[in-house]
């Protein structure tokens, strides 16, 4: 029963309205005019359908532009977008009024902040509720993920903005950072930003460019983590239990953005304490800087997601094999023809966490890297970093000096003063990559903020736990990092795994073609996902290893894993 | 009858917690209208009309929200058991009525129940004169189960009218708690009536109160208040959801902030300003004050002349917490919920931040005004929850704290109580097994390989032996120290590291990182106040707990001579800076070191090995050495259990151990509840034992005098014997725990007393550092040189090269002598006054 053909892009709501409408009608029908829609709590009433077979069959996905910093001030309100980002802060439920009367018919206030119809005083309605999620992008995202899905160029799509509406648009974000800086929020930086973005846009002279120029790989995403200077979205998701959602995943939302001025006005500071207490931690997210999604679609990204062509064939044992080779032929020219390192590197790219038992973590590999001075740092570990970033979806590179330790902020916080979670560097998705350059370390005192952050380095390389600061408790949260570090000698801050000399005979200057890559890329995604086999014959591999030596874990891990890669052309 | 609707009168309720959420004026409409509703719930409904209501009403009679509905619901939920239906989902309720209670503005209360023949309030089923019979029935007549065994003339009252009788003696108490399970014995009806339309029902219950005071006490002039706690079910807070807005929920959460205090205005009194007349005082009606536009005295009449006076205007008191979720609720990857929860009057300040305490209120929703002059609103609502009861709540999940203060708080059964007997009960039961020492030991770090008789050890630790008090003054520790030398790569570190998960309040150091101040306090002067204060550290941080010291071979000398006291006297003791003061340090020591050349050498003595002072050694009552012997068998099971781990299910092997929630459970209860005494057969055998271990040193074979043990020895026996017995919940130590522990301190002491020069257990080897073997060879030595000495030297002669009278020594014995051994034996001499040594010259005087 596919209605009448809205423009699902361009006015995602009157397509919701309509499927609701007509259900309520069709409920209503059928239970003789009493409660109609009371059945559509938390339920869906075929809106859903009609989306996901517009933008997963019908190839509608291409059309829906993506949400970033460098178009918010650009995509008309009320419109369908995508937004890829990582879940950073869970603000709890928030009660809307779901559905209401309207005289005779039931109207819906799902997916939007505010009715069109406005909502008679005496009426029957229904509280429903969403989630919010406050997401931010990626910390660590590399360049290369985000040309998977481009999306359309928005300023050549009817939803854009006129530059009057955007003109106005501009205001409402200024009048919004004034506002917030008297409210002693400290954003300041955004509200010097924005006006130059918006002109740059304004003077539309080639918006490719400035688009391009977001897109340059924002040395590792690290300034996300200063606070306010970087881009959120607040996403309200629907019909969900909320524990399908995790702290730090990353998921795709499409949905309905909406920006409303007159939602922008700022709470009221009156002298109502009744209000200022029972305040929301939305009133801190100024709609004009965090846009609001309603979410409509959902779907949580794994590193195939990001690959630009899908994977052209079953992982058969020839072709992982010779992707292996090259790889392994790359990360040895890359290392300097150092084989050894170069296969260790690539098991511990391969690594992930398979087991959680008690304390024990089963099928992490950190690596450290011996043998490095300054020089050679600087030399092959921005070569090693390049090519993790240009191989991995989300890798961060952490220059650990003496400083550093002292200064930054690694552990997540929650603010209860705020109710917000404030962000540290460690609070990252699963999967990413942590390269540690220790050869800037030198002697000197850690202040106790220093200790509390090699603490916190020493537990994540451990268990793979980091520890969230709730004021009055710790949350130990589960990560699945693989931590690499390039150091002098051994590392004794950071207890890798597998500890190797680094020995290289020659400087490294290659490049790897894109299609290269490309098949890199797939080849470690695909790799990393394989289920784990539990053939007999792989542990008959690994046991006589072990009897080498009881302190066996360190060493097991690298032999195990080393037959994982190795078996895997057997194991389909 | 009464007509509610058209009564209106000021509220009389003033310390209510009810009326003052409708303080706000965002609530416009919709409040107003329920505002009005109790508001005409409020007033006294003359006295003497009130008799009718204590006929029962009529029986069998049952509402839509009785109790068939609410089963229903449950089915519906699953987890909200008795709070009936909302009205959105029910059937039972007319769909004009429906979602009245949430968010529907009623036009005007009175018109709807104009010509209704029973008089409900309006949108719900509850019937004013049942519900007021009910609840006055319930306060007379309710009478506390366990007072019926009781014969007592006194306790002919039922429970809730002493307690009135109570407040009214006192005249301090304004509140009177009500236990809901009562009420839920009492009348299931009434109870789910309240849990669902709380606001109508606490009204009603209010006005029966007063009603009952005043004709108990005509005189009583304060207001009491019910305030509802206990109720049969707890919502979990991430579970509120908008069917419960306008319930009675009770949930569990940590308090996070704290609001100041805030006096909420409840009646104004003006002034005017022309002629100085005071206006009677104003209610505040729905958070405003209607300020009088003429003065009400007649020779005055001026007009916009009145004006506040404040310090004789009534307030109450207001605060608004933040409730968050308690960390063990939280599930994985999420982070903890939050709720406002608006505290009145009394209940003001009753908590603070950090506390755990469970709230039982009314969840309410409001809207949110779009801008402060507006009166449109968004379709958005903040809830919070209208707090009526507050109890704090102990963190140990074991352990309950009853705030409500009853006379016998051991007999409050409480919902509480009920799932805590149920698991207490599971606990017995698990104690009873017969392999539940054994099953202890499987659960405890089960993937820690083997290490059967450390993690036995261990177990003895966790569950610790009595201390003993004397009424001397004496103390004998119950608490049991460890310590685990052993090969890097054993797991000691895991072990030590799941110790402290398990302990009730494990620190976990290393012994590198930390001072002797970092174990035990150290005072600090505030750089602020300069104020000495007095920090503490872990020890006195570990207070009847676990401290778990890692690497203790690296710990400086310093650090690890503040152990001594700790150890024994389980004190810490300060004198600094003007402070002299003696902490508690009850805990337990849980050490573990590599030996000191990295990897254990067995041809040292254990004292060499690990290096410890042999003082601080024999305040261990177990040491187990760890070591890593290569043996094919063993170490092909270790693979395979290291590789098990990698199985996609690494549990199969632990199929009869505990869970680490039951574990840690069934360690507190035990530490709790059990304190074993020793049977007299258990004494019995262990004097046996004791002197068995002696003897054996006596061996007649053997002319070595070997001390085997030592009262020390015995004193560890004693609690490992009493661990072994809490281990089973008993309350007697019996003879096989007694030879259990023998057997334990048998084979830590086999791995660490071996004299290896002997093969025995050999506790001077603890004790001085000096097997027995190696003094006997001593002695032979020094009489040997002494011998030597006098055959070979004339007094006061030329003194003799040292090396020589080596040769000469080693030409006399067959034992193999070194240079230090000569030395020292001189140095004997040297203290007797027999020789006189100048650098490598001996001389005799």
């Amino acid at each position: 029963m596919v209605g009448p053909q809205y423009d699902l892009v361009g006015n995602p709501l009157g397509a919701v309205r309509a499927t609701f409408e007509r259900a309520a009608e069709a409920a209503a029908a059928e239970s003789g005019g009493r409660e109609p829609v009371a059945a559509f709590r938390g339920k869906d009433w075929g809106a859903n359908e009609v989306f996901r077979s517009f933008l997963f069959e019908q190839g509608g996905l291409d059309k829906v532009p993506v949400l970033d910093a460098s178009n918010l001030g650009l995509i008309k309100p009320n419109t369908l977008v995508r937004f890829r980002g990582m879940v950073q802060d869970m603000l709890g439920n928030e009660y809307y009024v779901g559905a209401f009367k309207d005289g005779s018919t039931w109207r819906t206030n799902k997916f939007s902040d505010f009715s069109p119809f406005s909502i008679p005083h005496p009426c029957d309605s229904h509280l429903w509720e969403r989630h919010l999620f406050h997401c931010v992008p990626v910390p660590g995202q590399n360049s290369w993920t985000r040309e998977s899905s481009p999306g359309p160029d928005v300023c050549t799509m009817s939803i854009c903005l006129t530059p009057e509406q955007r003109e106005k648009r501009k205001r409402g974000a200024d009048n919004d950072a004034m506002d917030v800086s008297e409210n002693g929020n400290v954003e300041a930086s955004s509200s010097s930003k924005k006006p130059k973005d918006d002109d740059a846009h304004n003077s539309n002279s080639s918006p490719e460019v400035s688009m391009n120029k977001e897109h340059i790989p924002e040395m590792n995403g690290v300034d996300h983590h200063i606070p306010g200077s970087s881009f959120s979205c607040l996403v309200k998701v629907y019909d969900m239990p909320e524990s399908q959602v995790k702290l730090n995943d990353v998921a795709e939302f499409i949905g309905v953005y909406t920006f409303d001025p007159e939602l922008a006005a700022p709470t009221d500071n009156s002298d109502d304490i009744m209000f200022d207490l029972i305040e929301d931690v939305t009133a801190q997210l100024p709609p004009s800087k965090v846009p609001r999604l309603h979410c409509l679609v959902r779907r949580k990204l794994s590193a195939h997601d990001f690959l630009s062509k899908p994977p052209t064939a079953e992982p058969s044992p020839i072709l992982l094999k010779s992707i292996r080779q090259s790889l392994l032929s790359h990360l040895t020219l890359v290392l300097g023809k150092d084989e050894l390192a170069a296969q260790c590197l690539l098991l511990h790219l391969l690594s992930r966490l398979l087991n959680k038992v008690d304390v024990v973590t089963v099928g992490r590999l950190s690596l450290n890297f011996t043998g490095f001075n300054r020089e050679s740092a600087s030399i092959f570990g921005n070569q090693i970093n390049n090519l993790i970033q240009r191989l991995l979806p989300y890798s961060q590179a952490i220059p650990l000096s003496i400083e550093y330790l002292n200064t930054a902020t690694l552990q997540p916080r929650k603010d209860n003063k705020s109710g917000r979670l404030i962000t540290g560097v460690l609070q990252l998705p699963q999967g990413t990559h942590l390269t540690f350059d220790e050869t800037l370390l030198q002697s000197g005192s850690l202040t106790s903020k220093g200790v509390e952050n090699t603490m916190l380095l020493k537990n994540l390389m451990e268990s793979q736990m980091v520890e969230y600061d709730f004021e009055y408790y710790k949350l130990e949260m589960a990560t699945d990092i693989q931590l690499l570090t390039l150091s002098e000698g051994k590392s004794n801050i950071l207890l890798s795994d597998l500890i190797v000399p680094f020995r290289p005979s020659c400087v490294p200057g290659v490049n790897a073609s894109a299609e290269e890559l490309e098949s890199w890329r797939w080849y470690l995604a695909t790799v990393r996902s394989l289920p784990q086999s539990t053939e007999s014959e792989t542990y008959q591999v690994t046991i006589p290893c072990t009897t080498l030596s009881t302190n066996a874990v360190m060493y097991l891990m690298g032999t195990y894993l080393m037959s994982c890669a190795m078996f895997v052309p057997h194991y389909r | 009858m009464v007509h509610f609707a058209a009564v209106s009168s000021p509220d009389v309720r003033p310390s209510s917690p009810l009326p003052a959420t409708n303080s706000s004026p965002a609530q416009s409409g919709r409040s107003g209208g329920r505002r009005r509703r109790r508001g005409s719930a409020s007033p006294y409904p003359s006295s003497p009309s009130l008799g009718g209501f204590e006929t029962p009403p009529p029986p069998g009679r049952r509402t839509p929200s009785g109790a068939a509905t609410s089963r229903q619901r449950q089915n519906w939920t699953g987890r909200f058991p008795p709070t009936p239906s909302t009205p959105m989902s029910t059937d039972d309720v007319p769909p004009s009525s429906e979602a009245g209670d949430e968010d529907t503005p009623e036009t005007d209360g009175g018109g709807v129940d104009a010509d209704a023949a029973p008089v409900f309030v309006w949108g719900t089923n509850i019937s004013v004169q049942d519900v007021n019979a009910a609840i006055l029935r319930f306060l007379r007549h309710f009478r506390d189960p366990r007072d019926a065994g009781r014969v007592d003339p006194v306790m002919d009252e039922g429970k809730y009218m002493r307690a009135i009788h109570r407040i009214l003696e006192l005249e301090g108490g304004e509140s009177l708690d009500v236990d809901a399970h009562d009420l839920f014995d009492h009348d299931p009806d009434l109870y789910g009536k309240m849990v669902r339309y709380p606001l109508e029902v606490l009204a009603i219950f209010d006005i029966v109160l007063m009603d009952l005071v005043a004709r108990i006490e005509p005189l009583f002039e304060k207001h009491i208040q019910t305030r509802i706690y206990n109720l049969k079910s707890s919502v979990c807070l991430r579970n509120l959801n908008p069917s419960d807005i306008e319930k009675m929920v009770s949930i569990k959460g940590m308090i996070i902030r704290c609001s100041s205090v805030i006096p909420e205005l409840k009646e104004a009194v003006f002034r005017c300003l022309v002629c100085g007349f005071y206006s009677e005082p104003v209610m505040v009606d729905r958070g405003r004050v209607t300020e009088p536009h003429i003065c009400q005295k007649e020779q005055c009449k001026a007009t916009n002349s009145m004006t506040l006076v404040h310090n004789r205007c009534r307030f109450a008191d207001k605060q608004i917490i933040k409730l968050q979720e308690t960390p063990d609720e939280i599930p994985e990857g999420g982070t903890p919920h939050t709720v406002s929860v608006l505290m009145h009057d009394k209940l003001v300040d009753a908590g603070k931040p950090g506390d755990r305490v469970e709230i039982t209120g009314i969840y309410r929703a409001m809207t949110i005004r779009i801008g402060p002059t507006q009166r449109t609103v968004k379709s958005i609502f903040k809830t919070y929850i209208d707090c009526l009861h507050i109890k704090k709540t102990d963190k140990s999940r074991l352990h309950i704290e009853d705030s409500m203060g009853t006379d016998n708080p051991d007999a409050n059964k409480t919902a509480e109580d009920v799932s805590l007997g149920d698991k207490v009960e599971k606990l017995k039961e698990l104690s009873k097994l017969p392999d539940i020492y054994d099953r202890l030991t499987r659960s405890l770090a089960p993937n820690i390989w083997e290490l059967d008789d450390v993690k036995r050890g261990l177990l003895c630790q966790l569950f610790g032996g009595n201390p003993l008090r004397l009424p001397s003054g004496a103390n004998f520790r119950g608490d049991i120290n460890i310590l685990l030398v052993g090969d890097p790569g054993t797991s000691k570190s895991q072990l030590l590291q799941y110790m402290h998960k398990l302990s009730p309040r494990g620190i976990y150091t290393s012994g590198r990182g930390s001072s002797a101040v970092g174990l035990t306090a150290y005072v600090a002067k505030d750089p602020e106040t300069g104020e000495t204060v007095l920090e503490s550290g872990a020890l006195v941080l570990s207070d009847k707990g676990v401290c778990c010291i890692d690497e203790f071979d690296k710990m400086s000398d310093n650090a690890r001579s503040m152990l001594h006291e700790v150890m024994e006297q389980q004190t810490v003791s300060i004198a600094k800076a003007g402070i002299i003061a003696s902490l508690n340090a009850r805990t337990s020591v849980l050490a573990c070191a590599n030996p000191t050349e990295s990897r254990y050498n067995p041809r040292l003595s254990v004292i060499d090995n690990i290096h410890l002072a042999p003082t601080l050694l024999s305040r261990f009552d177990l040491i187990y050495l760890i070591l890593d012997k290569a043996d094919e068998q063993t170490d092909r099971r270790l693979a395979k259990h290291i590789v098990s781990l990698h199985f996609e299910n690494p549990n199969i092997e632990e199929i009869e151990a505990l869970d680490l929630p039951t574990l840690v459970a069934y360690i507190s209860y035990a530490r709790k509840y059990i304190q074993p005494r020793l049977s007299d057969e258990a004494a019995e055998e262990l004097t046996r034992g004791y002197v068995e271990m002696r003897k054996r040193g006596n061996n007649p074979g053997s002319r070595k005098k070997v001390i085997t043990a030592t009262a020390r020895q015995i004193e560890s026996l004693i609690r490992l014997s009493e661990a072994l017995a809490r281990m089973r919940f008993s309350e007697v130590v019996e003879v096989r725990d007694v030879v259990e522990a023998f057997r334990l301190l048998e084979v830590a002491m086999q791995q660490s007393a071996t004299d290896h020069a002997t093969g025995t257990i050999d506790m001077d080897l603890i004790m001085t550092g000096v097997s027995a073997s190696e003094r006997l060879r001593r002695d032979n030595l020094v009489a040997a040189t002494r011998n030597l000495v006098m055959e070979k030297m004339q007094l006061g002669g030329a003194s003799v090269r040292m090396i020589e009278l080596l040769e000469e020594l080693r030409k006399q014995s067959s034992m193999e002598i070194h240079l230090h051994d000569l030395r020292s034996a001189l140095g004997t001499l040297m203290t007797e006054g027999a020789v006189v040594i100048h650098g490598d010259s001996v001389k005799r005087v």
